[in-house]
């Protein structure tokens, strides 16, 4: 295989990769004079169970188009190429400048522990209190590893919702910032609401007349949650321009049973604006100090169901940027297309858990230790400081 | 799942089930319900009936001392805008104390009667300045008192309200003929009349002509407002001299002590049409807009063999199998659909209060929703967002009716697209400022209970996020119906 060896890392850890890539440019640009207290992070929900391998394509791998024809595309079919074997949706190609700065990279074949592939609650409780279901307390990994940060000025941390979010609950003080309150559902939501409808005629029509109103709701309003997701990630990297440290937020929009190649469109295309504005609120100098972490609950299925759309999976994909990461990269131990690779015969499976991507970030920007990390942050983990997601500067 | 008693009476007949309040479990504890929300004194007006009634003479002198003085070529404009704010100052605080008070009030089977009289008679409270203040109290005054006795006391009691003379035009109606007529003109007016006829009493469907309505305003005549006090005073100089004709019956004058109109109101009382009209606008309103029309019979007669004793029609109704049967053919109204639903996030006890009294003395206009750098939950002014503000867009807002008719009580009327938008709007805005690490599934069975569908649940449950699968509960069928 020996397309992958431009990507593979097998643990050799940034530096080897960066060495072999000989560009000056992609290392880290810690200024000298930024003090460890400038780190900041970032983490983005993406809430549905996003489609890693439509976001990030093995185009490189033949399987990819015998699984997915639908969906998979190449360089010449629009497909941006990252490295010769993984190209990024046509969507989210305005982060391109931003891989050619070295600021972007993904991280692939991740999942959390959670394997059910049923309910989004269950899975997004795991990567939000970074416990298997029913394990550990109801709190959130973010904010737990706030107790644990050794500068104290490094703990101030922001909820980018109208209400704390699991991920942020706990004993530690968060605050929470809004845009709006009335923020427009993603399509996803548009449908499992519609779909309830249907099981009352009245409420059915109720339902459905909304998108035909003028003007049209906000609820139900794609424009306004364009501009709503912008106002959101710019709100944030404001905020963290001034005084705080840690931020998160969610985008929704991910759950595509049904016409993915539509609903995954927008909801790339709003990732991308999600990261643009988030550099853009905060400025060139807090941008250089900053990880952001975009991870989702369980990927997708390989193959298209009978609704042109995909149901649930396990691995699946997560995007980092930011002037602190070493960009340019695909971060994974890829698992292949075969079908004897394949998770259950049907998901892309998993080689790395999330969890080790979130320490690895936590280590390098709070400089917690892997002693905490395992005890306290994610408990039995099991987290080094060698780990493959650590860039090693 | 077979829908249990309490489940039903709670959402059918009261505001829905709440976290740590025991549902009724019979149709006797509904009916004590009636008894104890008779005697309870409600939240609103916040200073009490007789503190609002100083309030109202205080801020009306003011006013008159300064129309005065500008007539006189001095006007106090800042004196007239700050009795105006307080006003309307006033009326928000009473309006939130009246969510909160269906709320937080165990007789939810009396506070449903209460919305229901009050949207029976129907007054606006932004019609005019007094109204402000007056409105909350024709529901203190006039309405709870007297929604569990006879229909007579109760008719009475609203329509001799000030705030109905004042919402009718009653205070300016003068008999054609009067000595006050004769001697400075003005005229009759018949708004008072023709509502009391048409909603009040024998209703729309009920057999009465124009001549009716201009009998009943005559025998009205000299019903009237004293300026100052705004107490309801007979003014006979404005009392058409003569007998006026209503429904084929003659009224006179006698010793023009006003003691004509009294036997109006307990004739109209006691017309086999105003039975009808109440008993059919009851059933439509807790049942089904298909009226039932055995349990509506059952209902007239008991009225008639109790002399319009309104608790054993409400009795009436509830004992009829109907009441309980398991399908929910209502739409819930925006206000049932807002309170039921801060009911059920009212986990510890208390979370809504904590907003309204964050709410309280905040001046000014309508919040916008929370927005730029700001902490929603800790901004003054959510509880007024949740309810009064999104109760206006969702069409219902507080005590300020459309029209003497009050709000429509059909489903068609609440689930226009773009009203039912506004609920989903609502859904989502309530759910990321009140409810924290709750589970989607958890919220369904705590306000649907033993009524939850395996559909609606399995439908939920595939939710994309907690805080849409939250939304949804709120936005279901199920919930949306009683």
């Amino acid at each position: 295989m020996a397309a992958h060896t431009g990507f593979l890392l097998k643990r050799r850890g940034f530096l080897a990769s960066i060495g072999a890539l000989g560009a000056s440019s992609v290392l880290p640009k810690v200024s000298l004079s930024a003090t460890a207290g400038d780190r900041r992070l970032v983490v983005i929900l993406l809430r549905g169970g996003m489609d890693g391998v439509d976001l990030v394509q093995p185009y490189g791998d033949p399987n990819f188009a015998l699984l997915r024809p639908e969906l998979a595309l190449t360089p010449a079919t629009g497909l941006t190429d990252l490295n010769g074997f993984f190209g990024l949706h046509p969507a989210a190609s305005g982060l391109m400048p931003l891989w050619r700065a070295g600021h972007l990279s993904f991280a692939h074949a991740i999942a959390s522990p959670y394997r059910g592939r049923v309910s989004h609650f269950d899975a997004q409780d795991v990567i939000e209190t970074g416990n298997p279901v029913g394990s550990g307390s109801r709190t959130g990994w973010l904010n737990r590893a706030l107790a644990v940060i050794p500068r104290t000025a490094s703990r101030a941390a922001v909820d980018i919702t109208t209400s704390v979010e699991l991920i942020m609950t706990g004993g530690n003080k968060t605050d929470v910032w809004a845009t709006q309150s009335d923020f427009p559902m993603a399509p996803d939501e548009i449908r499992s609401l519609q779909t309830l409808l249907q099981t009352d005629p009245v409420f059915d029509k109720a339902g459905a007349g909304m998108s035909g109103l003028d003007p049209l709701p906000q609820i139900v309003n794609s424009q306004a949650r364009t501009a709503g997701v912008a106002e959101l990630a710019r709100l944030a990297g404001s905020l963290l321009a001034e005084d705080y440290r840690v931020a998160s937020f969610s985008l929704a929009g991910w759950d595509t049973h049904r016409d993915q190649k539509r609903d995954f469109t927008e909801s790339a295309r709003l990732l991308s604006e999600a990261v643009l504005n988030l550099q853009a609120g905060m400025g060139e100098a807090a941008w250089q100090q900053t990880a952001v972490v975009a991870i989702t609950e369980f990927g997708r299925t390989l193959r298209l169901n009978s609704t042109a759309g995909t149901d649930h999976g396990t691995a699946s994909a997560a995007l980092l940027a930011g002037g602190a990461i070493a960009g340019g990269r695909i971060l994974c131990d890829w698992s292949g297309l075969a079908e004897g690779q394949l998770f259950d015969g049907r998901d892309l499976a998993p080689t790395r858990d999330i969890r080790e991507l979130l320490a690895a970030l936590l280590f390098q920007q709070f400089d917690i230790t892997a002693t905490n990390l395992n005890a306290k942050v994610f408990p039995g983990l099991g987290f080094e400081p060698s780990s493959l997601f650590i860039k090693m500067n | 799942m077979a829908a249990s008693f309490p489940t039903i009476a709670a959402r059918r007949f009261c505001y829905g089930l709440k976290p740590r309040e025991t549902p009724p479990s019979d149709i006797n504890s509904l009916m004590l319900q009636l008894q104890k929300g008779s005697k309870a004194v409600p939240r609103f007006p916040r200073e009490g009936a007789l503190g609002r009634r100083e309030t109202l003479g205080r801020l009306v002198s003011v006013r008159t001392v300064e129309e005065r003085a500008a007539q006189d070529g001095r006007p106090n404009p800042a004196l007239r805008q700050e009795t105006q704010r307080e006003a309307e100052r006033l009326l928000r605080r009473d309006a939130l104390s009246r969510v909160a008070q269906a709320v937080y009030s165990e007789n939810g089977f009396f506070e449903r009667l209460a919305s229901f009289w009050v949207n029976h008679f129907a007054v606006n409270a932004t019609a005019t300045y007094e109204m402000r203040l007056l409105a909350p109290l024709l529901e203190t005054e006039a309405i709870r008192p007297n929604l569990a006795a006879s229909f007579a006391d109760l008719l009475k009691a609203a329509v001799l309200h000030p705030a109905m003379l004042i919402y009718l035009d009653q205070a300016s109606s003068v008999g054609p003929q009067s000595p006050v007529a004769e001697r400075s003109g003005g005229a009759l007016n018949q708004s008072l009349a023709q509502e009391l006829l048409r909603v009040h009493s024998l209703g729309d469907q009920a057999e009465f002509s124009a001549a009716d309505i201009n009998g009943a305003a005559l025998i009205l005549t000299g019903l009237s407002l004293d300026p100052r006090s705004l107490e309801v005073s007979n003014r006979p100089g404005r009392a058409e001299p003569g007998s006026h004709v209503l429904l084929g019956k003659s009224y006179s004058d006698r010793a023009r002590n006003g003691s004509d109109h009294l036997e109006m109101l307990t004739d109209l009382a006691n017309h086999p049409a105003t039975a009808r009209n109440i008993c059919n606008k009851l059933v439509r309103h807790f049942i089904s807009e298909d009226v039932n029309h055995d349990m509506l019979d059952g209902m007239i007669q008991r009225w008639q063999a109790s002399g319009g004793n309104l608790t054993e029609v409400y009795r009436a109704m509830l004992e009829h199998p109907a009441a309980f049967a398991p399908e929910a053919s209502k739409v819930v109204a925006p206000f049932e659909f807002v309170v039921s639903a801060l009911r059920a996030f009212d986990v510890k006890g208390g979370e809504f209060d904590a907003l309204v009294n964050a709410d309280d003395d905040r001046d000014g206009d309508d919040v916008p929703p929370p927005d730029g750098k700001v902490a929603p939950r800790r901004k003054p002014g959510v509880a007024r967002l949740l309810t009064l503000q999104s109760l206006r867009r969702m069409g219902q807002p507080v005590w300020e009716p459309p029209s003497p008719a009050g709000f429509p009580d059909d489903a068609a009327s609440w689930l226009l697209p773009g009203q039912f938008a506004e609920r989903v709007a609502w859904a989502r805005m309530a759910v990321r400022l009140l409810v924290s690490d709750v589970a989607p599934l958890t919220l369904l069975d705590m306000v649907l209970a033993d009524l939850v569908s395996a559909q609606t649940r399995e439908l939920i449950a595939a939710a994309p996020s907690k805080v849409h699968g939250l939304t949804m509960v709120l936005t279901s069928p199920q919930f949306n119906r009683r």
